[in-house]
């Protein structure tokens, strides 16, 4: 009997190892978007590194600032070259965790992501309610946040303060597949 | 006196339409045009690969921003929200080179097939798992 029982905790072991843990995504989706009175600004990035680990909920995104790709290229020049230094600060990188990440399923799977967000050399906590949808071995994270350009010590000219929002909304789209 | 002031104003008038003209060119500067612009740096998946792996911060200071021509063997060709991406891959390391086409290629996309080689011409954004190339086109051999 004892001996029935060793297997079974065995293979269910061996179960656990076997089983997918990391999801990847190598080409996800985030974008940024300010408005004022004087133009809208939109950049998109399609080359977002995104890693899941199911086992602890962890979530790790990096993305490359020159990536974000803007319909003029003046605006792409002064965002990477004045305003994010993207030649002293080339990436962009989030890590944290996604909250209750286990109860999640198909009725429920709006919850939230905390960590830490760091862009420009300066580190902010954040928490983001995100859509975390869990469909036959891929994982598809979604939503919006609202960040302040201040707190990443971002200077901007008082030339074009008008033209640029104070607060922009960061939108993103990761759909992580198993990682083998 | 009267007509001299008229014409200091027809003079002011026209610098300012001229700054104006300036600033509006520069506000509308386009991207630059990747067909057109002759390469800077001409490098192989192999070599490009391996100076990322030696010494990122020295490869970024080389080739980010930069209008790089790069041959190799397509490992994968995918297709993400209608663009398509190519990723060139070495044998030697388990990293590669993802290529974000512009969209006029994508008809010239379809026609490749894994495996063959090709060169592609674009600019490199830097490097995460594999390194970043956007704005990419295809260059016939």
């Amino acid at each position: 009997m004892k001996k029935r029982y060793l297997v079974f905790f065995i293979l269910l072991f061996v179960n656990q190892i076997f089983s997918q843990e990391i999801f990847l995504e190598k080409d996800g989706y985030v974008s940024f978007f300010s408005h004022s009175l004087v133009e809208d600004i939109k950049a998109d990035n399609n080359q977002v590194l995104s890693i899941v680990d199911t086992k602890t909920g962890e979530i790790s995104i990096q993305l490359l600032m020159r990536s974000f790709l803007f319909k003029k290229a003046l605006m792409q020049q002064h965002f990477n070259e004045s305003y994010v230094e993207s030649h002293k600060y080339p990436k962009a990188i989030f890590k944290g965790y996604i909250l209750n990440l286990k109860e999640l399923n198909s009725e429920n799977s709006e919850t939230v992501i905390k960590g830490i967000l760091a862009v420009h050399g300066n580190d902010k906590e954040i928490s983001v309610r995100a859509k975390v949808e869990i469909t036959d071995g891929h994982i598809n994270i979604s939503g919006d946040f609202m960040v302040e350009v201040a707190t990443f010590d971002i200077k901007i000219p008082s030339v074009v303060r008008n033209n640029i929002a104070k607060i922009i909304k960061v939108t993103f789209n990761l759909q992580h597949a198993p990682y083998n | 006196m009267n007509n001299k002031n008229i014409k200091i104003l027809i003079g002011v008038i026209i610098i300012i339409s001229i700054c104006l003209m300036y600033v509006l060119n520069l506000y509308n500067k386009p991207h630059l045009d990747i067909v057109k612009t002759e390469a800077d740096i001409v490098v192989n998946v192999q070599n490009l690969l391996n100076e990322y792996k030696n010494d990122e911060n020295f490869a970024n200071s080389k080739y980010v921003d930069q209008v790089i021509q790069i041959k190799g063997e397509i490992s994968e060709i995918t297709i993400e929200n209608g663009n398509s991406i190519i990723t060139l891959k070495d044998s030697t390391t388990t990293s590669s080179v993802m290529c974000h086409m512009l969209p006029e290629e994508n008809l010239n996309v379809l026609k490749l097939k894994k495996e063959g080689e090709i060169t592609i011409k674009g600019i490199c954004t830097g490097y995460l798992l594999d390194v970043i190339m956007v704005r990419c086109i295809l260059v016939q051999n």
